[in-house]
């Protein structure tokens, strides 16, 4: 196990390396950069800068080097925790995405939450009672989250939040709140703006869930351990969590992996579209105005986290299915 | 002799400023510090001269001290646009769009080259350090000339035909520039929206001067801050523009206190700001400005529920039936003022077009003209502004001094007929089977208008124009780009004819540039290539090569060095004719409306008023240190 784990660790490095260049290469690709989306910002604005200013700037933050310097600047820097400058906000890309990264935590962790309150029952019931109405009303209601466009339901909940409870648009809790220490009147506000964006991104992730919950219970359920079981006479609800249950759940330690990356980019879209102060809209916006340390690090940020949240899952998986085999190879 | 005559009659205001100082009321929000002893009372934290607000001129009431201010912001860097509210300058504009002095107590213009002003004694920065000649100095010596500071070079305002200015300190309060030709860019420049600052808090950017501080301290200092090294320290602490760092003293009404990153400024308001309304109350009358970051697409929905005090920036035209709607619940009026671009969305054929076919078309002025009696303003301004903006060349607006009304209607006149003859008689007369002209070369005048892809205003439009072109046998297309894309192409001749808004400033003033109307600048969409040619000192772009254009950047090289005002009005109406006769750009209509969210208890706001970056700075050149709540 050891062996195998020290092994995975190894692998790691050439996946990351190739990832930051892959990174790196790619937000550099498109023509100009961020000082030229600036000026062009500015001009939209029907605002002036002087030209000089500009080439000074880019002077001063290395753009006057060649790209492969520059990677090789960046890449090192990462791995002392100097993960470079944001243009946008004229601070360190450490400052800015830490700032945010607490709050994109909670939402993630109350969605993640939420999706498995709905979607195990959910998924556990459909199973067991295969083709019922209830099977059928559901998997339609689950769907019908799925199917909703996210941005659309983010902002009709907002507004009718806005008419019924007077809940201040967007964000993640009233404005007054936001430099004050943490306090119950805090903590109750981001209650009061923390459930919509639970529902809108949760709903969305339910369906798949419960498809998933349903078909691997299924499946052991169709086995003749189950049968055998029930015939012996254990109760119904012992013989579905002791054994056909935990044996389903394979498929979601597998999904640890991608669940420790998603916990702080969180949902893109409709952080956007409820101003929630999470690392989404941050990474959008980065990369739209090519502020490409910050975008770089954040995105390296995630394959990091992939990463090991795929190792993890595999070390738990090899824990919990002992007939899950380590070393790979064909069977004879 | 002079001089000393100049001490009495200041000592005697003085004096008599004293006396009516005694009227004037302490802020409530500092009364605790003042009887603390943490800061002087007010009338030792004013100006001697302060600087007062004539509130009969520009129709003001007394107002009432205390209430915060909401304003929305779409991104951190937003942060700037409070400098450009709170619009305190050396030199600025009022409501009149007159350069006065502000910061400074006046200044005198010798033969347009010799700059001399005047500080207000007693004047202080909003620590308490006193402002002096020395803040002044620090700027130019120990920044500009700095052998490492200075490598950003002189700003280009400051630089006639290459050439520096002498700096002189005369005393303690007044100092000097001199030029041995006019500048006419300075003072202009100083009252920008964005000014050019000549000015730092000395006193607290010498810690983070090598000049002034020990260099290995400062080494450490810049690495505990994580900058390459000091200068990247300083120029990070000495922002004005983005006035993010706390610490940075300011002369502006309001300063920040709030450390970034956070999505919430709080602007606190400066103890010594140095202007006073007629009773002589320091203003700001109000305490603080909360800016609050929010994602720039929910700030219609945030300002349409009331959770905005003065709103307009992410504001637009579609939006004003929403806001409408909101107004009773979320207690706030919409003002309409008229957005001070000279054409809402204007036209620009590329004059340096790659495709020689084109670029022919496009300078031949029967052509633009043609195109520009093709279009159905009115047609324009009844469907998609509910008839509230002007039919208008690409022009001054109604408000300006300027204004004549050949420049407004010049081959605005919806006239298909015309249009048609003058484009049978330029050659364009062959026309496809269904009615298109041909080029010469044979193939469709079909022209692909680019924009930016950002405004759906401009898609409408443009929808309407394509309209009106099929009347005349052309076929226009629009094709949505990218911000950055689109500036590309325009620049290398790529794009045959581009969408934008019109001029800038709509409502200049006789000593402010007309660099708009001639090839001045590269992100001048009809002539990218000979506005950078004249941008770099033709080191770049193209030199002109077309008799009217070089005519308008003759005249620009007039205007700067026109002795007087007389002669700069005359030649700004000479620019401005024959930029319209010659439709380098082809206007639609001009002032269309800029929603202004105000809360209902806001005063001092004018009702009606122009919206723009220059000259008023969005709301700067209205006062907003006036604004008050009436709570």
């Amino acid at each position: 196990m050891l062996g195998y784990i020290l092994k995975r660790f190894l692998y790691m490095i050439p996946t990351l390396v190739l990832t930051s260049m892959l990174v790196f290469f790619l937000i550099e690709l498109p023509p100009g950069d961020y000082f030229e989306s600036y000026v062009n910002e500015l001009i939209a604005a029907g605002e002036t800068i002087d030209p000089k200013q500009i080439e000074f700037l880019r002077a001063e933050y290395g753009f006057d080097r060649p790209v492969w310097e520059r990677y090789w600047i960046w890449a090192t820097g990462m791995l002392v925790g100097d993960f470079g400058y944001s243009f946008e906000y004229e601070l360190p890309v450490r400052e800015v995405i830490g700032d945010r990264l607490i709050f994109t935590i909670i939402v993630t962790f109350f969605t993640i939450i939420f999706t498995w309150l709905i979607a195990f029952p959910i998924g556990i019931y459909s199973a067991t009672h295969q083709y019922s109405w209830g099977d059928y009303g559901l998997t339609f209601l689950g769907l019908l989250g799925l199917a909703t466009p996210n941005f659309l339901l983010a902002l009709i909940m907002m507004y009718l939040a806005n008419q019924w409870f007077g809940t201040a648009i967007g964000g993640l809790m009233d404005p007054e709140f936001v430099d004050k220490p943490f306090s119950f009147a805090k903590f109750m506000s981001v209650m009061e703006h923390l459930w919509i964006p639970v529902i809108v991104i949760g709903t969305s992730g339910t369906a798949a869930m419960i498809r998933r919950v349903r078909a691997n219970l299924l499946d052991e359920l169709r086995k003749p351990y189950v049968t055998t079981a029930r015939a012996k006479g254990v109760p119904e609800f012992k013989g579905l969590m002791k054994y056909p249950f935990r044996m389903s759940l394979n498929f979601f330690i597998a999904d640890i992996g991608s669940v420790l990356p998603q916990v702080i980019s969180g949902a893109e879209i409709v952080a956007i579209v409820l101003s929630l102060e999470t690392t989404g809209p941050l990474l959008i916006q980065a990369l739209q105005s090519q502020d490409m340390y910050l975008a770089g690090s954040f995105l390296m940020l995630l394959a990091f986290l992939t990463v090991i949240g795929v190792l993890i899952s595999d070390i738990a998986l090899g824990f919990l299915d002992p007939r899950i085999r380590l070393q790979g190879g064909v069977s004879r | 002799m002079n001089l000393g005559i100049t001490r009495v009659v200041s000592s005697l205001v003085g004096l008599v400023w004293i006396v009516t100082a005694a009227y004037a009321g302490e802020v409530p929000m500092f009364e605790a510090k003042v009887s603390a002893g943490e800061l002087p009372p007010v009338a030792e934290r004013l100006p001697l001269e302060p600087m007062i607000v004539d509130y009969v001129a520009e129709n003001k009431t007394a107002g009432k001290y205390g209430g915060d201010m909401r304003i929305l912001m779409g991104k951190a860097k937003d942060t700037r646009q409070m400098a450009v509210y709170s619009y305190a300058r050396l030199v600025g504009y009022g409501p009149d769009f007159i350069l006065k002095p502000d910061i400074a107590k006046s200044f005198q213009v010798n033969e347009g080259r010799e700059f001399t002003f005047t500080l207000r004694k007693g004047h202080k920065w909003s620590d308490g350090h006193p402002l002096t000649s020395e803040d002044f100095r620090y700027f130019w010596e120990d920044m500009v000339q700095h052998p490492e500071l200075g490598r950003k070079g002189v700003p280009t305002d400051m630089l006639v035909d290459g050439e520096e200015p002498t700096f002189e300190v005369i005393d303690e309060l007044s100092f000097k520039y001199t030029w041995s030709k006019p500048n006419p860019a300075f003072l202009p420049a100083l009252a920008g929206a964005s000014p050019l600052y000549i000015y730092r808090p000395a006193h607290y950017m010498k810690q983070f001067h090598t000049k002034y501080t020990d260099p290995d301290k400062l080494a450490e200092m810049a690495a505990e801050a994580e900058a390459k090294d000091w200068t990247a320290l300083h120029t990070r602490k000495q922002r004005q523009r983005r006035a993010e760092n706390p610490d940075l003293p300011t002369l502006q009404a309001w300063w920040n206190r709030t450390a970034p990153p956070s999505t919430r400024f709080v602007f606190e308001r400066n103890p010594f700001y140095h202007r006073v309304d007629p009773d002589g109350n320091q203003l700001p009358y109000i305490d603080n400005v909360i800016m609050n970051i929010v994602s720039k697409d929910v700030i219609p929905a945030k300002a349409g529920t009331g959770e905005a005090d003065l709103q307009a920036r992410y504001l637009r035209f579609d939006h004003i039936p929403f806001l409408k709607q909101g107004e009773a619940n979320g207690k706030f009026r919409t003002l309409l003022w008229n957005l001070g671009r000279g054409s809402q969305v204007a036209l620009f054929p590329n004059l340096n077009a790659a495709d020689p076919v084109w670029r022919e078309l496009n300078r031949d002025v029967r052509f633009r003209r043609a195109l520009s009696l093709g279009i159905n303003r009115d047609e324009i301004n009844e469907s998609i502004y509910f008839g509230l903006a002007q039919p208008s060349a690409n022009t001054v607006l109604p408000e300006s001094k300027f204004h004549r009304s050949e420049y407004a209607n010049a081959w605005t006149a919806h006239d298909p007929a015309k249009a048609n003859s003058i484009l049978d008689e330029i050659g364009l007369e062959k026309r496809d089977g269904d009615g298109t002209r041909l080029l010469p070369n044979g193939a469709r005048l079909e022209i692909t208008v680019e924009s930016a892809g950002e405004s759906t205003e401009e898609t409408d439009v443009l929808e309407l124009i394509s309209a009106h072109m099929r009347d005349i046998g052309v076929k226009m297309f629009v094709r949505a780009s990218q911000r950055d894309i689109f500036r590309r192409r325009a620049n290398s001749g790529e794009t045959v004819m581009s969408v934008f808004n019109g001029l800038d400033n709509g409502v200049p003033s006789a000593d402010m540039s007309p660099q708009e109307l001639a090839p001045t600048a590269q992100p001048q969409l009809q002539w990218p290539q000979w506005g950078q040619y004249n941008e770099t000192g033709g080191k770049a772009g193209e030199k002109v090569d077309m008799d009217a254009a070089e005519t308008q950047l003759v005249l620009y090289n007039k205007w700067m060095i026109a002795p007087d005002m007389e002669k700069k009005t005359e030649i700004w109406h000479e620019m401005l004719k024959n930029y319209t006769d010659q439709v380098f750009t082809i206007g639609t209509v001009n002032n269309s409306k800029q929603p202004v969210v105000v809360s209902a208890d806001l005063r001092n706001v004018p009702e009606e008023a122009v919206y723009s970056w220059e000259p008023t700075s969005y709301f700067g050149a209205y006062r907003p240190d006036t604004f008050w709540f009436d709570r």
